[in-house]
Parts: C-alpha cells; sequence; structure tokens
C-alpha cells in the first residue's frame, strides 16, 4: 500500500463510500430510509416549536411505465418552523450540519439522515434537491442544492423568494427506488408512526395513486424536551478531554477596546496607573466579569497602567513556574516576570490557564452535581476538589472518567430532557386504531442506563378489532416505529418470557402491546435503529411495565371469562338436562318427562342443590 | 343314555374336580339344570335399571342433580382377592355428578347408556361396541370416538356390576362350541325353539343368541376348552364329547368375554367342571389363567371368571416329559415370563412351577406337538391322562 492512500476525505466522501452503513444499500432500503429520515426531521421541527404537526408525504414514480428500481420523487411537507434562509444551503448541501446536537430526545440524530437521503438522490438521478421554506408564513425561500461530495459543501443552482401559503418546510428530492418491494414497508411505517403520534396529521399519497390519510386524533400534545447537561455516568474519556478543553479560558487580547472596558469596569480613566488599577480590581472583584479580572490581574502582575497594558502581548503564564512572558510592543521585545504565588490576582492568572478546578468543572458541566456531591467524588476519585482541569494529564483523565462511571452516588439522570408521549395521548392512539375491549396503559417512572435517563411507556390492548393472530408487538423508540429485526429487540424478548399463561392469556390472542422508549440514546443493536438492545435497567422497566399490564389484563380476563363461563354452563344445562330428563324417564318407565325447569332456574349458580 | 332335565344333579360332577361341595358321593350321569336362568338373570338387571332411572328421574324432578357412584377403577383400586381368586375393586368409587360442569357431558351419555342398555335388553336387539357408538347419533349424545363410547359402556358395567353381554352388547369376535347341550332360543324369532349342539360336527358359534340361550340339560360332565381351532375340528372329529362326556369350546387364542360369560354359566348353572387345554407357552398359561380368574380391566365384573377352572396342558413340564417338539422362546416370551412373575396370581401352584421351568428351558411346544407320536396321540393317551390328573388340582 502506497502512502498516498491516506489521503484525508470529506465527511460527504466518506458516507458517498460507505453509504450502506447508514441505511442506502439498495433502492428498497434507500427508498424507506429516506421516508424515515424526512419524515422523522418534519415530526421533530414540529414538536421542538411546539407546533401540532401536518405532515404531508408524497411518492411519484417518474415513469410510472418502468419496472422497478426506478426513479421516484418522495416530496416531504410540514407546517413546522421552517429554516431561514441563510441555513438552508449548509443544512441540506453539507453532511455533519444540523441543529440536534444538544443532549434531547429527538427522534433523528445530528440530521445526517436526510443528508444522506439527498446525497443518495443525488448520485441516482443527478437532480438537486429541491427545498421550499417559510418561517414567517408570508416569504418562500425555494432553493434548488447540489452537494459538492469531495469538498463537503453547497452548491446552490437556483434561489427565488416567493409568496408563501403558510409556514413550514418542504422538501423533495429525486431518488432511485423500489416501491413494488419497500412498499408494504412504508405503509407500516406511515401507519405506525401516526399511532405513536397520535396529535400528528399525516398523509401520505403512494406512487399506485393509493391515498392513506392518518387525521389528529388528540390534540394533546405532550411538552418539548429541553437541552440538559449530560450525567457523569454518561461520558467517555473523550468527552472528558473535550470538556476540560472548553474549561481552559483565553486571556483577551490587551487591545484598546479592553482597556476601555477595564476602565469603564472599573470606573478609572485610561490613565490610570498599575496601583489604582490594583486597588479598584481588588474592591470590586465580585462584580467583574473574568476578562475584566484577567487584565488587572495582568496589570497588577506587571505593574503596568492601563496605558502600558495596551501595549502589551501576554505570550505564556507558566503557573508551574510562576512566571509570566509577555512581548512589549514599546520596546520590541520579550520579558518574563515571575509571580508571586499568592493573591488574588495570581490565583486569577493561574486559574484562567489552568481552568476551572474539579469541583466547579463537575458541578457546572454536568446535571445533578452540587458541591458537596463534587467533593465527595474528588475524595472518592483521589483528586483534590481544588484541582484545576488544566493541570490533568492523560493519565488523570483516565481516572477521572473511570472515577465517573464507578462512582454511585450521583443522583440519577435528569428525565425533564425526555419527551414521553404520556399515557392519554397513547391511549388515545390505541383505542382510535383499534377499539379493542381492553385497554391500559402505563408511564414507568424515569429511570437510566449508563448516565442516560429513559422512560417506558407501554399499551396493552385485547379484543374488539384485533385480530386472533397472537401477540403482536409493535415497538417504538423516541416515537419512530421500528419495524425491522424484531427477533433480537429486548421489548419482544421481554414479551416473549413472559408467562402469558398465568395471566389467563392463551392461544392466539388478539393482544397488541405497544412499547416506547425515550431516551436521549436509545442503545441501538445496530446502525440500521431497528432493535434495541438488552440492557439490563431498559429490561427490567420493560419487564415492570409488561408485569403491570398483564395483571390488569389477567383481571379484565377473569371477569370476561366468569361471565363467558357462567354463559357456557347455561348452556350445557340447558341441552343436556332436557336428554338426561327423556332418558331417565323411559328408563324408570315414566310416560312424561321430570319437569328440568327446577333445576336450570339454578343456573348460573349451580346452588340448587345443598 | 337319558336325556336330564335336571334340578338334581347340578355340582356333581365339580366333587371330582376337586371345586365344588365335597358331598362325598358320586351323582349319577345326569342331565344338569342352570341355577339361575338367563331369563331370571335379566329381569334382574332391567330392575336394577329401572331403579337407577327412577332415582334420577325423582332428583331431576325434585329439582336436585342427579349423580351416580361409579366404582373406580384406578390401578390404585384394584386388587387382588385370594378368597374370590380374582381380580377386584376396592371400596374406591366416584361421583359422577350432574352438578358439575366438566362431569355433565359424560353424565348424560351415562345415562344414555343405562337407557340404550334398557331399550337393548327389553327389545332383544343384540349390538357391538361400534353398533352403541353410532346408535348415539340418534339421540343427540356425542361420543367424540368409540373410545369414549366404550369408556362409557365399562361405567356402565360398574355401575350395574354386570358384564355388558348381560345388556345385549357382544363382542364382534366368535369362538365356538360343540357337544351335548339343550339350549333354548330367547332372541326374537326363536322364544323358545330348543337345539342340541352336538347336531353340527363344525360346532356353533358362540354369539348373542347362544350367549343369551337358557342351557336346559346335558349329558356332560365336564367342559374342555381348548386353544386352537384344528385341535377343536379333531376333537370333535375323535368324538371326545361321547368318549369323555365333553362339551368341547374353541376359545381361538384369548377367550372372547362372551365365551368366558358361556364357560362360568356352564360351570355356575350346570354344574360342570371346566379344564383348558392351551399351547405350551406362556401365553398359553396366562389364556387359561384369564379364564380362571378375570383381567384386571375386568376387576368390575364378577361374571367372567371361572376360579375353579383347571388349566392341564401343555405345561412346561409336559415338555419335558413328553419330549416334545419345541421351538426356542423368543426376547418377547422370556419378558413376559418375568411380567407375569409379578402377577400375585403366578406366586403359587403350578402356575408357579410352570412358569419358573419355561423360564428354565426356554423353549416353547405347540397343542399340535403331540402329533410327532401320531395324529391321534393327543386325544388317546394325553387327553384321558390329564383329565385324571384334573381331578387331582
Amino acid at each position: 500500500m502506497s502512502s498516498e492512500q491516506f489521503n484525508q476525505i470529506s465527511p460527504s466522501e466518506f458516507f458517498y463510500r460507505n453509504r450502506d452503513l447508514a441505511g442506502f444499500s439498495t433502492p428498497t432500503r434507500s427508498l424507506y430510509t429516506s421516508v424515515r429520515e424526512f419524515v422523522e426531521n418534519s415530526l421533530d421541527a414540529c414538536d421542538h416549536s411546539g407546533t401540532l404537526p401536518r405532515v404531508a408525504m408524497s411518492i411519484t414514480a417518474e415513469d410510472a411505465e418502468r419496472n422497478d428500481p426506478k426513479q421516484y420523487t418522495l416530496k416531504v411537507s410540514d407546517n413546522g418552523p421552517g429554516m431561514p434562509a441563510k441555513n438552508i444551503p449548509l443544512a441540506f448541501g453539507t453532511v455533519l450540519y444540523g441543529s440536534k446536537f444538544g443532549l434531547k430526545q429527538a427522534r433523528g440524530m445530528f440530521g445526517l439522515g436526510a443528508t444522506m437521503a439527498i446525497l443518495y438522490g443525488q448520485i441516482t438521478t443527478n437532480r438537486p434537491v429541491h427545498v421550499e421554506s417559510s418561517t414567517d408564513g408570508q416569504t418562500l425561500d425555494v432553493f434548488d442544492i447540489r452537494l459538492d461530495i469531495q469538498k463537503n459543501r453547497p452548491v446552490i443552482e437556483s434561489r427565488k423568494t416567493a409568496k408563501a401559503r403558510g409556514r413550514g418546510l418542504s422538501v423533495s428530492v429525486r431518488l432511485e427506488g423500489d416501491y413494488s418491494k419497500a412498499g408494504s414497508r412504508i405503509r407500516d411505517y406511515v401507519y405506525q408512526t401516526s399511532l405513536i403520534t397520535p396529535y400528528a396529521d399525516i398523509a401520505f399519497n403512494d406512487p399506485k395513486g393509493q391515498k392513506f390519510r392518518y387525521p389528529r386524533m388528540t390534540r394533546d400534545m405532550p411538552p418539548a424536551p429541553t437541552v440538559i447537561r449530560p450525567h457523569p455516568h454518561g461520558i467517555d474519556v473523550e468527552t472528558i478531554r473535550r470538556m476540560t478543553a472548553e474549561s481552559n479560558f483565553d486571556v483577551p487580547a490587551m487591545d484598546d477596546r479592553m482597556m476601555e472596558r477595564v476602565a469603564r469596569a472599573l470606573k478609572v480613566g485610561r490613565d490610570a496607573d498599575a496601583a489604582t488599577v490594583a486597588a479598584r480590581a481588588e474592591k470590586k472583584w465580585k462584580d467583574l466579569t473574568r476578562q475584566v479580572r484577567v487584565a488587572a490581574s495582568i496589570a497588577a502582575v506587571l505593574g503596568a497602567g492601563l496605558e502600558k497594558l495596551s501595549k502589551v502581548r501576554v505570550e505564556e503564564i507558566d503557573a508551574s513556574s510562576n512566571t509570566l512572558t509577555y512581548w512589549d510592543y514599546g520596546e520590541s521585545k520579550s520579558a518574563t516576570v515571575r509571580m508571586e504565588p499568592d493573591g488574588p490576582f495570581y490565583r486569577q492568572l493561574a486559574g484562567t490557564v489552568q481552568g476551572e478546578t474539579l469541583s466547579a468543572f463537575l458541578t457546572k458541566r454536568f446535571q445533578r452535581v452540587g458541591p458537596k456531591t463534587a467533593a465527595s467524588f474528588a475524595q472518592f476519585a483521589g483528586f483534590k476538589p481544588e484541582k484545576r482541569m488544566g493541570a490533568m494529564g492523560s493519565q488523570d483523565l483516565v481516572k477521572l472518567s473511570e472515577s465517573l462511571q464507578r462512582y454511585e452516588d450521583f443522583v440519577a439522570p435528569d428525565p425533564s430532557c425526555l419527551a414521553p408521549l404520556g399515557a392519554g395521548p397513547l391511549e388515545m392512539g390505541m383505542r382510535k386504531f383499534f377499539e379493542p375491549d381492553f385497554l391500559e396503559v402505563v408511564q414507568r417512572p424515569a429511570s437510566a442506563y449508563s448516565g442516560f435517563p429513559f422512560v417506558v411507556e407501554m399499551a396493552i390492548a385485547y379484543g374488539g378489532k384485533i385480530e386472533s393472530s397472537g401477540i403482536r408487538v409493535y415497538r417504538f423508540a423516541n416515537r419512530i416505529p421500528l419495524l425491522y429485526d424484531e427477533g433480537s429487540d429486548v421489548a419482544v424478548k421481554v414479551v416473549n418470557e413472559t408467562d402469558w399463561p398465568r395471566y389467563k392469556v392463551k392461544g392466539e390472542p388478539p393482544l397488541v402491546i405497544a412499547s416506547h422508549i425515550c431516551s436521549t440514546r436509545i442503545p441501538y443493536k445496530t446502525a440500521g435503529k431497528e432493535n434495541v438492545s438488552d440492557r439490563r435497567e431498559l429490561e427490567k422497566e420493560l419487564r415492570l411495565a409488561v408485569q403491570f399490564l398483564a395483571r390488569k389484563l389477567s383481571a379484565y380476563m377473569s371477569r370476561k371469562g366468569k361471565a363467558e363461563a357462567e354463559r357456557k354452563r347455561a348452556d350445557l344445562y340447558s341441552k343436556y338436562m332436557p336428554l338426561i330428563a327423556q332418558f331417565c324417564a323411559e328408563l324408570a318407565g315414566k310416560k312424561e318427562a321430570p319437569d328440568v325447569a327446577r333445576i336450570l332456574e339454578g343456573m348460573p349458580g349451580g346452588k340448587a342443590q345443598g | 343314555m337319558a336325556r336330564r332335565k335336571a334340578e338334581a344333579g347340578a355340582g356333581g360332577r365339580l366333587d371330582d374336580y376337586g371345586g365344588g361341595p365335597k358331598k362325598g358321593a358320586k351323582a349319577p350321569a345326569a342331565r344338569r339344570k342352570p341355577r339361575q336362568s338367563a331369563r331370571q338373570k335379566q329381569e334382574a338387571m332391567l330392575k336394577d335399571l329401572k331403579a337407577q332411572g327412577t332415582r334420577i328421574f325423582d332428583d331431576v324432578g325434585a329439582g336436585r342433580f342427579p349423580q351416580f357412584s361409579i366404582p373406580s377403577r384406578s390401578v390404585s383400586n384394584i386388587t387382588y382377592d385370594e378368597a374370590l381368586r380374582q381380580y377386584v375393586l376396592g371400596g374406591g368409587a366416584s361421583v359422577r355428578s350432574s352438578k358439575n360442569t366438566s362431569q355433565l357431558r359424560s353424565f348424560t351419555q351415562l345415562v344414555w347408556m343405562a337407557f340404550f342398555a334398557n331399550r337393548l335388553t327389553r327389545e332383544k336387539k343384540s349390538s357391538t361396541l361400534r353398533d352403541v357408538y353410532y346408535s348415539s347419533q340418534a339421540f343427540q349424545v356425542e361420543f367424540d370416538d368409540q373410545a369414549e363410547s366404550d369408556n362409557i359402556i365399562v361405567d356402565l358395567e360398574a355401575v350395574l356390576s354386570r358384564p355388558r353381554e348381560d345388556f345385549q352388547i357382544f363382542p364382534e369376535e366368535r369362538s365356538s362350541i360343540f357337544g351335548d347341550l339343550d339350549i333354548e332360543y330367547t332372541i326374537p324369532g326363536y322364544e323358545g325353539k330348543t337345539m342340541n349342539l352336538a347336531n353340527h360336527p363344525d360346532g356353533y358359534a358362540i354369539g348373542p343368541s347362544l350367549t343369551t340361550a337358557e342351557l336346559r340339560g346335558t349329558s356332560a360332565e365336564v367342559v374342555i376348552a381348548i386353544e386352537k381351532g384344528g385341535l377343536f375340528t379333531r376333537f370333535v372329529e375323535e368324538q371326545v364329547d361321547k368318549k369323555f362326556k365333553s362339551i368341547i369350546i374353541n376359545t381361538g387364542g384369548q377367550a372372547p368375554r362372551s365365551t368366558r360369560t358361556l364357560l362360568k354359566r356352564l360351570h355356575d348353572e350346570m354344574g360342570l367342571p371346566v379344564v383348558i387345554l392351551t399351547d405350551g407357552d406362556v401365553y398359553g398359561e396366562h389364556i387359561a389363567m384369564v379364564i380362571k380368574s378375570g383381567s384386571a380391566a375386568a376387576a368390575h365384573l364378577r361374571e367372567l371368571a371361572v376360579p375353579d377352572a383347571k388349566w392341564v396342558g401343555v405345561w412346561a413340564t409336559d415338555i419335558e416329559k413328553y419330549d416334545l417338539p419345541t421351538i426356542p422362546m423368543t426376547e418377547a416370551d422370556i419378558k413376559r415370563c418375568h411380567d407375569l412373575k409379578k402377577d400375585p396370581r403366578y406366586k403359587k401352584g403350578i402356575w408357579k412351577k410352570e412358569l419358573e421351568v419355561f423360564l428354565r428351558i426356554k423353549r416353547k411346544a405347540e397343542l399340535e406337538a403331540f402329533s410327532k407320536y401320531g395324529l391321534t396321540n393327543i386325544t388317546d393317551k394325553y387327553l384321558p391322562h390329564k383329565l385324571e390328573v384334573a381331578k387331582t388340582l
């Protein structure tokens, strides 16, 4: 292998070469994945802006006569917040651009999928993506955008504005697909999506002219999730390293604008000398911004007034040797001064270059960690709470990361970043879909695995319009239906392991279970996002949910069973007693059969005989 | 020889064979007469059926749930009774109540079976297990299969303590009988007609008409039951009936229930001793045992066993004594021997002794083996000797 092969490639190039990883391996799979990505983007956008979603999707064949696979135009429109015109080229013309980097529950991640669909469309049909967006309902921004794969850059082919007919975003992309094979998947997907999104209005026009419409079943919309800081259990060494880097502050440039800010903050003139600056700064320390503090500290250490300070560029502050090196523009030379390791100015400067203390790092950058927890964690991990993050070597970071995982006294993750559907809407959806004889819904309290909070919601429905074809499990994760690889999914595993006969469920019952897992990170087994792995905590919550619902179902079955048994019993007796009467009459040599009325009256209790 | 109408002599010959009461004096070779006639038995059973019907009738009319008490036929309730010399049911009984929803169906089936038995008996119609199964369909009584209907028939046998032949349900397999026996038919169309069973040299099939016939009289002094049709014909040809004053019955292997019933009647009603001749193997020994003491499957019945019957051969010891041509025993034969050794009935007497000899020599011989010494050797030499031996057993 020659070294030439080790060229850096752009993210677009990478995904172009590895498109099967992201679900674009075949025309069938690609069409299905594209539908998912666009529909999920639309629903996410509406959710986060608090809009009751209305999503219209259509797939039309470019040439209806041709055989699959062939070119289709996929168009997905929503009534969400739209996208500002200036963001559109980057959002639709760059891979790895998106608004979903924060830690909160969302259907998709990082906006990657939608651009992959666009990329796939472009390489199979050589057509740009067509985007129409309106953020205000008045103006409509219309774009045709291509992706420059090598450079990972958008190329705007056309751009115009028009009059909007309402707010929202509409994306159409032409791509090669196989609807005859992907059709049932896509219809299932739309059907199940509307079940788990009962507050959305979803329409789908398929290429064969069939129109599917799932009207909104409730206006009860779950509150939008909030973005939160990570939980200590949920991060790895690399994340800590990045967070540490963020905690190192820059030393601001000591330019004229900075000097003016310092003068204003300290209420001194631009000609104030070092002593005045230091004295004023010490007095007002608490009210000063970090940058002003840093400037004042440098003035104090160098013994420089503001005028001189503006001619200085700090080159290095070395906290280990307590020296400060700077470039003096006035004298055009570099100088080093020793810092006395004492006093607020020294601490400010040392802190600036070494970043936050461990204690501050933990309390400020993680959820649910207070000074007390931080102190006790520091002791557990063998660090001083005031240890500066900047002073941590790579071994220290590994030790810190491992300790964060092991320390058990952190409060459980904050579930406020989750947006479960809620028992009400879930029940509404199930009732409208299945019109069951029995329906029960449960929302488990929030739990967490590896620092990622999750909530399990589950519904069980029996009878009604449900076919007697055994237990069917509809699986959802973050309001996405999971349609395939059912066999290895944790929810299916839990349902299968449940001893149903114990709950009076036998044979091929007309039974539907909808399982919904909400989490900031769903532990998918594979990149295809179709099956959830059996994390212990997750499995436990699912099990508790199934057991709760099964107990309720069991009670219902008992009631139903009792009524049925009584009816059956009454039927049996009205069938057999007259026969018994007839036979025993002839046996006894009587002409007429005895009256069975008295025995039948005793039904259905059967208490006629003592 | 004078034909006897025979109240007097009943039981006489039994003395010679060690089974009956020892009266000391040898009874004259008299015509024997039955102790209880077929008609009397039938009437007693009809009375029983009517009592069951009346009980149910009264319960239903009074608003009570009728029920049957059925002697339990489970293994734990079956024991071997030394005094009766057959398997019997213990005191265990199960209640089949119409109050119990899960028993309602089988209760109804049992009432129907009693009803149907009553009709069969009154109308003197014979039937078979299979026939009964199909008959049920005319009365809206369902049986899933014949096995279910057969089971209900056995339930009724247990309730009435009577074999199903008593209520006109007969086996399909037939064995045959030959000898001087006067019978009087009771079946419709033949009522009052009599017949002597020595009139036809092929013998008479033991079917419903013979099983239900009144036994009127005989000059015979012994009943010889023989396992094989071939030997039966030989015995008729050699006039064993006349030479030994006997009635010859071909059991055709394991004796059918109607044949066992007839054997029992010949013994009980006519006072005739019964001797059994089988092949010299473990199966033959067991054929004899079933005639003598019934089977565990029929432990609820007392009408099918002839405890005084004697197995006279071919014994394992005969094989050595008469130097008979033999066949080696198979694995299955040997296993059967070991199984029977566990049976309490095989724990004493010739039963035990012969079984042990079979196991020792591991060979078996058929009745036909005597032909080695000439075709009539078995009737000329062996049979007379064995009939003498029987008296000592």
